[in-house]
């Protein structure tokens, strides 16, 4: 199966450089990709190899900005235009649907059968399916999980809480007899940006509600979804959690757990390899658990986010990308990705049971579990929209100048505004 | 007009045609084709493109989060060009006495303006932080929530803004002191003009010029400020730091509507337009009185 699909390849590039003049020129495809920083970026290694393997192919890789607006900003400028200057991109999972419907992905399902998506993470995998079509394939994995001071647990004879309420006593618990004032209880991302809105998802599904439903109803529950964001303002005003996390991100929160001053912490899986450095504070003492849900509510789940890997509709050499796209999200991509000690988690399963894997994150068969149980943002092109309108209320609930009714009421009207002429 | 006139004036014409045709394909153009998408509704990702008139612009005077950014970007303006016009100016004419140390002075003032905005954003957030950040310390060790309170975040905007532009205004009006000739500073003392009387009727009505133009360029440029609150607060907490340009920013590049972001970033370049002309009358009367 694999090498038809190489040799298809072969013949199509050949092909392909038959109808040109000068005959024999290699394709060059261009990756573009956020760069993994430091001198333990596999992706050079791996682009070599592929080329090894594809005579005639060259790739060049080209590096992205850091942050996740300009990422998109860049795709979207650059998709729209006519003239492909990239071929393969490596995209947030939440723009696969909004790419795809924009007509600027190669619809990648003539190559890439389902069972090619059963070994990733089903989160994942449903990450790349749109309107019945395979559109990109997942290449690392994201998952929400508590973080907690597994010492300071074991001291007070605590167990990870299951739920919100539980986390709140245990916080208060261990603060009265730890009394050391810059100890906080529980540290998330409260920022007006993308965190903030997957910090609410989390409180909405553990509350049983959804910002979208099954049948694209925006907020089809706002008592049960302002139920959850009241809890969330009033971790603020009980104390439990610092004023801080109003303007909170991924690596400002993390910095307060990981210097030791807070018991427990919502964030990603990269922080984990951050919290066992040599040089951490925290080092050997943190835990991780499943996000806890909130009594009366649902089990508590982690929301999931990651990059894909997909192809520019207008590349000139499309079998060439399509298979660089799956070598790199292939068995061997994956593994010397998981297998460098970079703090990426890989999207294919067996993975979290490979002994090399294993020993460069020795905390990967716990995440394992979390990452199955993990839940994905609503799946619609629509996503970003749904997203930046909602942030400004979301915060200002968080902050507390409106109250979660007011600031829910207002979100859902606008909501529907702007949905309205899409559907 | 003399057949003379009429020629000179084709060719005149003729040579300013390059700069024209420039003007107009750079900025009329696409001003027009702005205005233009304004009256659509426009959703590439869906396939949407169609005419519907005045249909956003109605929207925007009844949208509450429109009229929050015009009032945030009107009181970030305001503000912040006050600001740092007194102590631009302060700093100035206290680089005129100064003897030493006046070359440090100055490179260490343009260290600030040449800095990146968004590496100056940067800096701030460490600043800011509540429990790390040097502001907190400085002020005794308090847990200001800089960024996080809808209180704070807009007045630490302010002073990053001031921070970094108040010497562009210190600079340009440092150059206009330099060539204030000493005699007129002589004729005022001679008269017997005292400190106070001499900086209200000589320094700063020869500085006046230079300040309007200070002030001109100052408030464009805060009208349509974007990086610090882009990169600092995102627009946060609450929107209490959301300016018109991150506004339309969201609805063009994030929401990917085109149609209603083009109608913002008209209503951002009136404004502009109707400073820059209150300004630009000022001046040319600054001209006719000098």
């Amino acid at each position: 199966m694999r090498r038809a699909a190489w040799l298809l390849a072969a013949l199509a590039l050949a092909a392909g450089c038959a109808e040109r003049p000068r005959g024999a020129e290699p394709a060059t495809i261009v990756f573009k990709h956020a760069k993994i920083l430091g001198p333990l970026d596999p992706i050079p290694g791996l682009l070599r190899e592929f080329e090894r393997r594809n005579p005639g192919v060259r790739v060049r890789s080209e590096a992205l900005t850091w942050t996740s607006d300009e990422q998109h900003q860049f795709y979207v400028i650059n998709l729209d235009g006519a003239t492909p200057t990239f071929d393969v991109l490596l995209l947030d999972l939440i723009w696969v649907p909004e790419f795809a419907q924009a007509g600027w992905l190669l619809d990648l399902s003539p190559w890439v059968t389902r069972d090619e998506l059963a070994p990733h993470f089903p989160a994942a995998a449903a990450a790349s399916v749109w309107n019945d079509r395979v559109w990109g394939l997942p290449w690392n994995m994201n998952v929400g999980v508590l973080y907690h001071r597994a010492d300071l647990l074991r001291k007070y004879g605590l167990a990870p809480p299951r739920t919100w309420e539980e986390l709140v006593e245990q916080a208060q618990r261990i603060r009265a007899g730890e009394r050391d004032p810059r100890l906080e209880g529980v540290v998330w991302q409260g920022k007006q940006y993308e965190g903030l809105v997957v910090n609410v998802l989390e409180h909405f599904w553990a509350n049983s509600t959804a910002l979208l439903d099954e049948h694209d109803r925006v907020l089809p529950e706002p008592d049960r979804a302002a139920a959850a964001l009241a809890f969330m303002r009033g971790l603020i005003e009980r104390g439990v959690s610092p004023a801080m996390v109003t303007a909170g991100d991924e690596e400002g929160t993390r910095r307060v757990f990981g210097d030791g001053r807070a018991i427990f912490l919502r964030s990603w899986p990269y922080a984990m390899d951050l919290f066992e450095a040599a040089d951490s504070p925290v080092r050997g003492r943190v835990g991780i658990a499943r996000l806890p849900g909130h009594a009366g509510g649902a089990a508590g789940v982690g929301a999931t986010g990651g990059f894909h890997l997909a192809v520019n509709r207008r590349t000139r050499h499309a079998e060439a990308a399509v298979a660089l796209v799956r070598f790199l999200a292939g068995a061997e991509g994956q593994r010397a990705i998981a297998e460098a000690a970079v703090a990426l988690y890989p999207t294919r399963v067996d993975l979290y049971r490979d002994p090399a894997a294993i020993r460069a994150h020795p905390h990967m068969p716990r995440f394992h579990a979390l990452a199955l149980g993990g839940r994905p943002r609503p799946v619609t092109p629509y996503y970003l929209m749904l997203s930046t309108t909602v942030q400004p209320e979301f915060s200002a609930a968080v902050v507390g100048v409106k109250t979660p009714e007011q600031a829910l009421d207002y979100a859902k009207r606008r909501l529907e505004y702007m949905l309205s002429g899409l559907r | 007009m003399t057949a003379r006139e009429r020629a000179d004036r084709r060719t005149g014409l003729l040579f300013v045609a390059p700069a024209l045709l420039a003007l107009a394909t750079l900025t009329v153009y696409p001003g027009l084709w702005v205005l233009w998408l304004s009256l659509q509704e426009r959703i590439p990702i869906f396939g949407i493109a169609h005419f519907v008139g005045v249909r956003h612009f109605a929207f925007l005077a009844v949208d509450a989060r429109f009229w929050n950014a015009t009032r945030v970007t009107l009181v970030f303006t305001g503000v912040s060009v006050a600001l740092e016009l007194a102590l631009g100016l302060a700093v100035a004419l206290a680089l005129q006495r100064q003897r030493a140390g006046r070359r440090l002075a100055l490179s260490l003032l343009l260290l600030a303006w040449a800095l990146p905005s968004v590496v100056t954003a940067k800096l701030f957030e460490w600043l800011y932080h509540p429990s790390a950040g040097l502001v907190n310390v400085v002020l005794g060790g308090h847990a200001f929530n800089w960024l996080g309170d809808p209180r704070l975040a807009l007045p630490g905007l302010i002073a990053a803004d001031v921070w970094r532009t108040m010497p562009f205004v210190a600079l340009l009006c440092y150059a206009r002191l330099l060539t204030i000739p000493p005699e007129v500073y002589e004729a005022a003392r001679v008269d017997g003009a005292g400190r106070t009387a001499t900086l209200a009727w000589i320094t700063l009505p020869l500085l006046r010029s230079i300040l309007l133009v200070a002030l001109l360029f100052r408030t464009l440029d805060a009208l349509r400020a974007f990086d610090l609150m882009f990169v600092l607060t995102g627009g946060g907490p609450a929107g209490t730091t959301e300016t018109l340009t991150v506004y339309a920013y969201r609805s063009l590049f994030q929401t990917l509507q085109l149609g209603f972001g083009a109608a913002i970033g008209c209503v951002i370049f009136a404004l502009v337009m109707l400073v820059a002309w209150g300004y630009l009358r000022a001046l040319r009367g600054e001209g006719a009185a000098a």
